[in-house]
């Protein structure tokens, strides 16, 4: 095993845990904010990368496809919500969860007509092909870029989360929507706002993954069941605990699948039994 | 009550002759399933989106012991039942001391990771190819490899299903967990322990998976990767609701419904699940109650229209 | 001989002690009411006696044992029952189950659990029939809980715990919400009881209090400011000055 080789992983496993940890961010915003475990956001991640094909296709810019795909999806939440998911809020979080199964379905299956149902794939735009010499190893200059793009997106929903109003309003609404309304805040805004910026997370996650690892309509159903690990390990509304929980489950298939590879999905969920057998409130989380 | 049965027996007998033997004893098969999910979904509350994997794990081992150890019929359905009930042990021990949403996701996330484990353990699985050549050995020296003698022999398999579950939801511990659904807080001031009785019932609906798993595998002779999968959890959610998760009958009247349409458009098209997809959001959105609750609501409509045509016959002119 | 005791009992959230060093003593067959401004502490009193919360400091000692730790699910079987304040019941089932269900927990052994059919068990159902009749439900026991009036849901709150045959009876603003008639057919309830359960009564209607407390103990901050009979109470001033505002009710 030479060092360059596990350097290189580890670095894979960094940048595809932040990927993990956006899409956990995105998860755990809509699901602290509206109580439903959004079934969709698999099927929205992966719409956020047909989206970006086909912009290139149209426009051939990377990095206008990069801004406008998830904002493609975003939109596409907007109407989820408000034409989907309201209309059963008095029906019960568990229609609303069903609702959002079923959209799973309608998306993926969207895909495949729309698009393939055979995968595609996607090349980084011009500046970022070929690789940069990091003294240990060479290493793709697109995932380098990657890490960098989730790091400022997580840094950014921080920010907003953190030290903007609306993000503060929002964090309220995941510890008490009760109080949030009595407050005079329109909550089905808020809840709007947080599935759309869910969305437009997933979306923006999916666009980033493309050009690494190619598209295909089941691209996120995997990620669903790993966005739903890192929620499940780092808590609701937990923005650290995302990031922490998406570096670990990135980095430890990484390394999992030098020695081990076929394993390297399934460990991810046999790390996460074996956390909540020790923590059942998972990593940082209160049950 | 007893209408609702006669109803049932009069199906499982003429199902046979009107759909291909095959499809009427998946339906059944479907329904023993459906019928352990909703002691969860209906009963307890629960909304677990993996069942497939106790169904699933119960028909590989089962299924993996048919074939290469030619085991017993009888022996076959008992492991296939402890499989799925252990199985669900496992899970459930997980996901019952969370809350409501998270013990939705993990359920599926659990679920995930059987179907990668069977999906990359191709030495014993398979992976992707599934399992081929389960063999459907004789019982008590009955040989059940024309399809209609497999019919019979789930047939009853289901009929015992049915009045198992009907005991347990009728008993004090399906008050109970109807309890645990409508107010867990005081269901344990009233001295329940509210996560071993949600155990409990994990395990008894992995049960009932377990069996309709191993009957799964010895009905078509293979074990598919889909049945360990996500998709197969969702169509049995989706059987359960449309029937009706508000009753004991409501799974099978879904399995009917499932089964029919699964059946009929899949060979029409690929692209079913679409179909699929929208039909969950429509009976979501309009019919929540389900096939029992529409029937029911009918009934009530039409006695309400009925009245007043008699008192404009008897008004004077 | 005091039935239940609480010794120093404390319970903090982080910085804020919401209830502070409460020693108190409820004599076996009496009935102790506890009273106090909003957020005294009254209910986390009542919670930490049934397990919801586990005491930061303080023993509470019931029939001789310490029980503080005693999961929520165990309190039941120790002869401790409880009314809420916001009616906690099981709104989709019929209300003989709710009282049913009482009275099945308390069992010494439930055989047939998961077999027997529900309505097989002659006694429990006579016994929960028994307790609705008390509580003025008996017409309605096939009825979905939901279906009644919020003063009945008061009654049947009652209903449920007494149904459990405690020897402790937490009663949290039994009266809650009640119209003067309804509150007049509460306090006459839990006037027949007294005597025959150990009762602790949070209650904030103060002619209620005076009229059936053997004890009261009044709480203002977590922490207990004045204990007396009724008479001693109504005279004390610290309790005036915090709670009757000036003026005592007579």
């Amino acid at each position: 095993m030479s060092t360059a080789l596990l350097f290189s992983q580890i670095l894979n496993g960094l940048a595809t845990g932040m990927l993990y940890a956006l899409m956990g961010i995105g998860l755990s915003i809509i699901t602290g904010v509206l109580n439903i475990p959004n079934f969709a956001h698999g099927a929205l991640f992966a719409l956020g990368a047909y989206f970006l094909y086909t912009v290139i296709q149209l426009v051939g810019n990377f990095w206008l496809a990069l801004a406008l795909a998830p904002l493609g999806v975003g939109l596409l939440g907007v109407l989820i919500e408000y034409g989907g998911i309201r209309p059963l809020y008095k029906a019960g979080h568990d229609y609303q969860l069903l609702l959002t199964f079923g959209l799973s379905l309608i998306v993926t299956e969207g895909i495949i007509i729309v698009w393939s149902p055979v995968g595609m794939s996607q090349l980084p735009p011009p500046l970022l092909r070929g690789g940069v010499d990091l003294g240990i190893t060479f290493y793709p200059k697109y995932r380098l870029f990657v890490m960098l793009a989730a790091a400022l997106l997580v840094l950014g929903a921080w920010l907003f989360l953190e030290k903007t109003r609306y993000g503060a309003i929002m964090r309220a609404g995941i510890e008490d929507k009760e109080m949030v309304s009595l407050l005079g805040i329109d909550i089905h805004r808020l809840f709007t706002a947080a599935f759309a910026l869910g969305c437009v997370l997933a979306g923006i996650a999916g666009a980033l993954t493309a050009p690494i690892r190619g598209l295909n309509p089941w691209m996120g159903v995997d990620m669903l069941g790993i966005a739903f690990v890192v929620v499940a390990l780092a808590g609701l509304g937990n923005l650290l605990g995302s990031i922490a929980a998406g570096l670990l489950v990135g980095v430890a298939q990484s390394l999992v699948a030098l020695f081990w590879p076929e394993a390297s999905v399934a460990v991810i969920f046999a790390v996460m039994a074996a956390v909540l057998l020790v923590r059942p409130q998972g990593l940082f989380g209160i049950r | 009550m007893s209408k609702a049965w006669l109803a049932i027996l009069a199906a499982v007998v003429l199902l046979p002759v009107f759909v291909r033997h095959a499809i009427a004893t998946e339906i059944w098969i479907f329904a023993i399933f459906g019928l352990g999910l909703n002691l969860l979904m209906g009963y307890t509350g629960l909304l677990s989106f993996g069942q497939a994997t106790f169904f699933g794990s119960a028909a590989y081992v089962a299924g993996y012991l048919l074939k290469y150890h030619g085991i017993n019929v009888f022996l076959a359905l008992g492991i296939g039942i402890v499989v799925g009930a252990a199985s669900a042990a496992v899970v459930g021990y997980l996901c019952v001391q969370r809350s409501g949403l998270y013990f939705i996701m993990l359920t599926f996330a659990l679920n995930q990771m059987f179907y990668f484990t069977a999906y990359q353990w191709t030495t014993v699985t398979g992976g992707e190819d599934g399992m081929p050549g389960v063999p459907r050995p004789s019982i008590l020296g009955f040989d059940i490899h024309t399809p209609l003698a497999y019919y019979a022999a789930v047939a009853l398999l289901f009929l015992l299903s049915l009045w198992v579950m009907q005991r347990i939801v009728e008993s004090p511990l399906g008050k109970i967990l109807q309890a645990i659904r409508e107010n867990g807080l005081r269901a344990e001031a009233l001295g329940y322990n509210v996560s071993r009785m949600k155990l409990a019932a994990f395990v008894v609906g992995g049960a009932f998976s377990g069996l309709a798993g191993v009957l799964y595998a010895m009905l078509f002779g293979i074990v598919p990767l889909e049945s360990i999968g996500f998709v197969f959890s969702g169509n049995v959610v989706f059987a359960t609701l449309i029937g009706g998760s508000g009753s004991l009958y409501g799974p099978v009247i879904g399995s009917f419904v499932f089964i029919w349409l699964s059946e009929s458009v899949s060979s029409m098209w690929a692209r079913w699940p679409l179909l699929l997809g929208v039909a969950f959001v429509i009976v979501v959105l309009f019919f929540r109650g389900g096939v029992v609750e529409a029937w029911a609501r009918f009934w009530a409509w039409r006695a309400a229209h009925r009245a007043p045509a008699v008192a404009r016959a008897d008004a004077p002119r | 001989m005091p039935l239940v005791r609480t010794e120093l009992l404390t319970k903090s959230f982080g910085a804020l002690t919401a209830v502070n060093a409460v020693t108190l003593e409820v004599q076996e067959g009496s009935l102790h009411s506890v009273i106090g401004p909003n957020g005294a502490g009254k209910t986390t009193f009542f919670n930490l006696l049934t397990g919801q919360h586990t005491p930061t400091s303080g023993r509470i000692i019931f029939d001789g044992r310490d029980i503080a730790g005693t999961p929520p699910h165990g309190i039941a079987h120790l002869g401790i029952a409880r009314s809420f304040q916001r009616t906690s019941i099981f709104p989709t089932l019929s209300i003989l189950d709710n009282v049913w269900l009482a009275a099945f927990a308390r069992q010494e052994s439930w055989r047939g659990l998961a077999w027997r059919r529900a309505d097989r068990y002659p006694e429990l159902t006579q016994r929960a029939l028994g307790v609705l009749g008390e509580v003025g439900l008996g017409e309605k026991a096939g009825q979905p809980a939901r279906e009644i009036s919020h003063g009945e849901q008061r009654q049947l709150e009652l209903a449920i715990a007494l149904a459990a045959s405690p020897r402790l009876l937490l009663l949290d603003e039994p009266a809650a919400g009640l119209s003067p008639d309804e509150t007049q057919k509460m306090v006459a309830l839990v006037r027949k009881l007294k005597g025959r359960y150990t009762i602790i009564l949070i209650e904030h209607k103060i002619d209620v209090v005076m009229t059936m407390s053997d004890r009261i103990s009044v709480m203002h901050f977590g922490s207990v400011i004045a204990e007396g009979n009724p008479a001693e109470i109504q005279r004390n001033a610290d309790v005036r000055r915090a709670y009757l505002g000036g003026t005592a009710a007579p």
